[in-house]
């Protein structure tokens, strides 16, 4: 059941971006407002045409849906694959949403050099979408590399005080991370060819395909290295903070909302259902690692000066907390993850935007220079108070269904992880409100904040979308759910095969691969060519060749 | 006894000819064209260079040899040969506005510059030990002269003089490797070597042979550790020669290397394989480091091509079709990438100014946009970041590694890779993030421009789809004697 | 035969060394016109002895000639310490006078060596002289080095132009 209608949809939401970028080029560098006003058409027509996926997808098909398929590198076997699920329509609206935002957050933020700003910009959201709709392996490292010459850019030429150190930190940290990543699709890549004489970087067939165990082992090392960068995990994260404290607002917002996603994207999309072997049995690991960056990134946080550097921290505490529930490698605490990451995108980028309005207003990110703001700026102090509540994870809003169904996905594993992770949560919830008191509450000592300016319409209109958002998900989070159930329960079914009975299973093109896996369930249209009856929850039902998993792999991950 | 040639040996040499004619009629024209129409002189010489070019098209589909044996017309030679004459035409074009600035005289430059060519094109045809040599000699004794061209300038002199000692000298070593090899074989025939030698390669001078042999050719890639003239010399030579020396020298040492080994030596691979794996992570990183703290950009760029000639041989310690592969699709790739970063340096040469510090750089997108962002493309090229055929070339090479079960070597490659960039991008911030030193501006002239939009356009063309290079260069690695044999010693 | 060869060996060796290491310009090419001799005798060992005529026609006699011609027209300039030390010129002499007796031993082995191993080289077909041997080589197995070999030769010509050209 393909939704693609022959419409290249997912190309065309791929490359608008790019297109004004191009036609950017073109444009007389001293017509400002031109050029912002085609950054600003352009991003808002990608978010345009990325709306159809929300409509058009179908929740129950396991299949990926809205399939583009061309020849690219024949002699290696690389091909155009584009291709969604859920998931990857969930971070694909998040990114286009926050493309308009960032690109809006911008206009009067940037007034040097500001077409290639623009340009830089568009063409980092052709990356990231990219990234998040490639199939094929190597057209996803591709985008995922093509990421960082602009981001490094806008850090360094549109970022503050220590900028090139900060981006030259970001660029060769990550860069560091993904090409040893790069070894480890290499090492798939024949692998897969020894064993099956088919050159392919196609990753839904990787998805179905038992790697040998130890050989996952080492990918798993290798793909940890480029993702945990990304994330960032506790010991990788340094970068993070210099990053975002010198990077332009539309910078931050981008990379707290999207980029960062890049990772655990990657988790997800790869990791976990290429290497389910080696995933189990590094739950120890990253869960511990997740813990120490739980607590530390919410400990480092509350003894932050600079306010963007607190928010900075408090990314890498609640990032922490996304990697835990995702390796609990169960329904909910996936489930739970990727919520989180939305929420992330949303809360995490709000901040991002709140900082950056006092900061084009004042030029300092001092906590101590801002006092009693809410009296000056009320609608300010709201839009704060909304979004920082959010953050925290306030219920009825959207950070309590993520936070919530990750400590439920965790305390199944160990009950002491999940009191861990709730501490952390709790450290959040200080720092956050701390932060709010001290900037917005009390009298205006500091006489250059008397006069602050209260948000416009245009600065209004950017944080809508992101307090509509953020209310739905609190309040009505089923949708969004629904788009998980599917791609969530493929992950499981082959990571952790023991609760595939507990989700609406998803298997990649059902109708021609039912024979290859198993777990083909309602959700597959034609279950009259399924071999077997559906298998009763909680049965093991290995593909062929595989090495089947241990019986019950959580048992060993200790701490309960 | 059979005598001479056919007139085929004359079709099948026709690229030869035609480019040793067009050298003789350039020398010509010199003498008879004044000094205002001088530049005339330069479109003669790509007229030359196009001319050469279709015959190697044109025979690129053969697989025999010529002259009684002594060069092969095959794939992996026409390829070469292309790459060759493209990588003379590109220098040719960057060159006459930087021959103005410097005052000196055109005609012998690129009548040498085509010499060069013609070596070049015997070292990558040729099977024969003395064919090979005496292709080599005719490049290297070319490049002395041309290093050296700009007499006025000391450190061009200088450069020149460190070129030809240290190529004479390695030179030596070369074929003193060479005479052992005919010694123990008694043919120069490669592909006779290689039946002679099969049985023999417990022999211990054989493998003084191989040893010398290999250092010979590691002095011509400019491979650690003897890569000691490679700096000096690209910082002395005239820029456009340094971009020809790097690629071109570079290139056709690495398809004798390959004719050697692969063709004459196979027997031997357990040992050169060896060799050339500490020689290939000794260069990666050595290249790579000493290019961090260089403030010079032509140094860092030898520096560079030291790295990345490290990268090429992992390629050679492979030694499988793909490994060869790679190499083929990286050497064209980094033709075009190196050759417009020089293209870019050579611009900046002005009367006053130098122009290859890292500061002559500073806020050169202010001056010229254009020429900042082609600068960009290659330096992420060169650090092999997509969407830039850089990345397409380094792919192949790591894959070829991982494929052939070196992947420590891999590892220390993309490590490498990873570091480098710091440097490169160095660059880039130069040229967009620093305030600009002085206002004068620098128009390039059609030739640059021409030549700066193709390297450009192929490095970003490649970069997106490679699908026809990479299949060009598998069709021409195949054609490559004896790789499949090497496969099977594995 | 063994005994001659790696006493011209040692020759040529020890005169190459002396080639590079002598201070005095002119020492060195007569070191080297010696150094050519005694390779020319090298060639007549292996009976190539075409090769060993040319050899002392164009290396020993025309082109060290030509060499000794340029250093003495171009290099004036003397170390400060030549004919300083006395000695120096005995001890060169006993040196110039051990090389010569020592040719002479080699030659007194050559002339008495046992001429039983294979009277012409291997490759040298009945009724083939030694000349036309190389001038098959040359013209016709090798004809297409040998061309470019003449292009390497006026490369080499035009580069001492190039170079040495007074700026016009």
């Amino acid at each position: 059941m393909n939704n693609a209608a022959h419409f290249p949809l997912l190309s065309l939401i791929l490359f608008t971006p790019l297109a004004g970028a191009i036609l950017l080029l073109f444009v007389n560098k001293r017509s400002e407002n031109a050029i912002r006003w085609i950054a600003n058409i352009f991003a808002a027509a990608g978010f345009l045409a990325s709306l159809p996926l929300w409509f058009w997808y179908d929740t129950k098909s396991p299949a990926w849906q809205f399939v583009e398929k061309l020849p690219w590198i024949p002699s290696i076997g690389a091909q155009y694959f584009l291709g969604v699920d859920g998931f990857s329509v969930l971070l694909i609206l998040l990114t286009t949403m926050m493309g308009v935002i960032a690109v809006l957050s911008s206009w009067t933020a940037i007034t040097t050099r500001v077409k290639e700003y623009y340009v830089f910009l568009l063409v980092l959201q052709t990356g990231m979408i990219g990234a998040f709709v490639s199939l094929d392996f190597l057209l996803f490292f591709l985008f995922w590399e093509v990421m960082l010459v602009p981001m490094y850019f806008l850090i360094g030429i549109w970022g503050s005080d220590r900028r090139l150190y900060s981006a030259i930190k970001f660029f060769l940290y990550t860069l560091a991370g993904s090409v040893v990543m790069l070894l480890g699709i290499l090492a798939i890549y024949f692998s897969y060819h020894t064993m099956t004489g088919v050159w392919t970087f196609d990753v839904t067939e990787f998805q179905r395909f038992n790697l040998d165990r130890n050989l996952q082992w080492w990918v798993f090392l290798a793909f940890f290295l480029g993702f945990a960068i990304k994330v960032p995990m506790f010991p990788f994260h340094t970068w993070l903070p210099d990053a975002h404290t010198d990077a332009p607002t539309a910078g931050s917002v981008i990379l707290a909302a999207v980029l960062l996603k890049m990772g655990t994207y990657g988790f997800i999309r790869f990791s976990l259902p290429i290497l389910p072997d080696a995933s189990r049995e590094f739950v120890p690991m990253i869960a511990v690692l997740s813990i120490i960056g739980i607590v530390y990134g919410a400990l480092v946080a509350m003894a932050q000066r600079d306010w963007k550097r607190l928010v900075a921290y408090s990314s890498v505490s609640h990032m922490a907390l996304v990697m835990l529930g995702m390796f609990a490698l169960n329904p909910a605490g996936l489930k739970g993850s990727i919520i989180q990451q939305l929420n992330h995108g949303i809360s995490t980028g709000a901040l991002f935007l709140i900082v950056g309005i006092v900061y084009e207003r004042r030029h300092t990110r001092m906590i101590s220079e801002y006092t009693g703001l809410s009296s000056v700026m009320p609608v300010y102090a709201a839009v704060f108070m909304f979004m920082m509540l959010s953050s925290i994870g306030l219920p009825g809003l959207n950070g309590f269904v993520g936070e919530f169904l990750i400590l439920q996905g965790v305390f199944v594993v160990s009950k002491a992880w999940a009191a861990v992770a709730a501490t952390g949560i709790v450290l959040g919830a200080a720092y956050m409100l701390w932060l709010y008191q001290r900037t917005m509450f009390g009298t205006v000592e500091n006489p250059k904040n008397e006069k602050l300016p209260d948000l416009n319409l245009r600065e209004v209109a950017t944080f809508v979308p992101l307090m509509i958002m953020a209310l739905w998900i609190g309040l009505y989070p089923k949708p969004f759910l629904d788009f998980l159930d599917t791609s969530v329960g493929a992950v499981v079914a082959r990571v952790s095969p023991q609760y595939s009975g507990q989700a609406v299973t998803k298997q990649a093109d059902c109708p021609e691969n039912v024979a290859v896996n198993k777990f083909v369930l309602a959700g597959c249209e034609t279950p009259a060519a399924a071999p077997a009856a559906p298998p009763p929850p909680g049965n093991v039902q290995p593909a062929p060749g595989s090495t089947p998993p241990p019986a019950t792999p959580l048992k060993t991950t200790g701490g309960q | 006894m059979p005598t001479g040639y056919s007139a085929n040996d004359l079709v099948l040499l026709l690229p030869e000819i035609v480019l040793t004619t067009g050298l003789l009629v350039v020398l010509v024209a010199d003498l008879f064209t004044g000094r205002s129409r001088q530049h005339w002189l330069g479109w003669l010489t790509i007229g030359v260079l196009v001319a050469t070019a279709v015959p190697i098209v044109a025979l690129s589909g053969h697989a025999t040899t010529a002259a009684r044996g002594l060069l092969a017309v095959d794939g992996f030679g026409a390829f070469f040969k292309l790459l060759f004459v493209l990588a003379a035409a590109i220098t040719v074009l960057i060159s006459r506005q930087y021959l103005e600035v410097e005052q000196a005289r055109p005609g012998e430059y690129y009548f040498l510059v085509l010499c060069a060519t013609l070596g070049m094109m015997v070292m990558a045809a040729g099977i024969d030990l003395i064919t090979l040599f005496i292709g080599l000699e005719t490049m290297a004794v070319s490049f002395y002269v041309l290093t050296g061209f700009l007499r006025p300038n000391r450190r061009s002199n200088e450069a020149a003089i460190k070129y030809f000692v240290l190529g004479a000298f390695s030179l030596g070593i070369l074929l003193y490797g060479m005479s052992l090899v005919y010694g123990l074989s008694g043919t120069t025939r490669l592909r006779e070597v290689a039946v002679a030698l099969a049985t023999q390669s417990d022999s211990l001078a054989l493998k003084l042979a191989v040893v010398l042999v290999a250092a010979g050719m590691a002095f011509k890639i400019a491979a650690v550790p003897f890569h000691m003239w490679a700096p000096d010399v690209y910082e002395g030579a005239p820029t456009p020669i340094t971009a020809f020396l790097s690629v071109g020298s570079k290139a056709a040492s690495f398809a004798m290397l390959l004719r050697l080994l692969l063709e004459g030596l196979p027997a031997m691979a357990p040992e050169w394989r060896g060799l050339f794996y500490v020689l290939a992570v000794l260069s990666m990183t050595v290249g790579n480091i000493a290019a961090i703290t260089q403030g010079n950009v032509k140094r860092m760029l030898a520096y560079s091509s030291i790295a990345h000639a490290g990268y090429i041989l992992i390629g050679i310690v492979t030694a499988t079709p793909r490994g060869v592969t790679a190499m083929l699709v990286y050497l064209m790739i980094y033709a075009f990438m190196q050759m417009g970063a020089f293209g870019v340096l050579a611009l900046l040469r002005r009367r006053d100014v130098v122009g290859d510090e890292l500061k002559d750089l500073s806020g050169l997108f202010f001056r010229r946009p254009l020429a900042a962002f082609a600068m960009l493309v290659f330096m992420l090229s060169l650090g092999g970041i997509p969407p830039t055929a850089g990345f397409m070339g380094k792919f192949w090479l790591f894959s070829a590694a991982i494929e052939a079960g070196y992947v420590w070597l891999a590892v220390i490659g993309v490590l490498n890779s990873a570091i480098s960039l710091y440097y490169y991008v160095r660059v880039v911030v130069f040229m967009w993030m620093r305030e600009e030193l002085e206002s004068a501006s620098v128009h390039p002239s059609p030739g640059v421009a021409v030549a700066l939009t193709v390297a450009v356009a192929a490095t970003i063309i490649i970069g997106v789809y490679p699908a026809p290079l990479f299949e060009l260069a598998e069709a021409s690695a195949k054609t490559l004697g004896m790789a499949p044999r090497v496969l099977s010693l594995r | 035969m063994t005994i001659a060869f790696y006493t011209l060996a040692a020759f040529i060796l020890a005169l190459g060394v002396l080639v590079v290491s002598t201070k005095n310009t002119v020492h060195a090419v007569l070191f080297l016109v010696a150094n050519f001799l005694c390779v020319a005798m090298l060639y007549v060992l292996l009976q190539a002895e075409f090769l060993a005529v040319i050899q002392v026609l164009v290396y020993a006699g025309g082109i060290v000639v030509l060499y000794l011609f340029v250093v003495m027209l171009v290099n004036l300039k003397r170390g400060p310490e030549t004919h300083v030390d006395p000695r120096r010129r005995d001890r060169m002499g006993l040196l110039i006078g051990g090389a010569v007796l020592a040719e002479f031993v080699a030659i007194l082995l050559y002339g008495f060596a046992p001429r039983a191993t294979g009277a012409a080289p291997a490759a040298a077909a009945p009724g083939v002289g030694n000349v036309e041997q190389v001038g098959w080589s040359l013209y016709v197995d090798y004809l297409v080095p040998f061309e470019v070999a003449s292009i390497l030769l006026l490369v080499a010509m035009i580069g001492a132009i190039v170079l040495a050209k007074k700026e016009p």
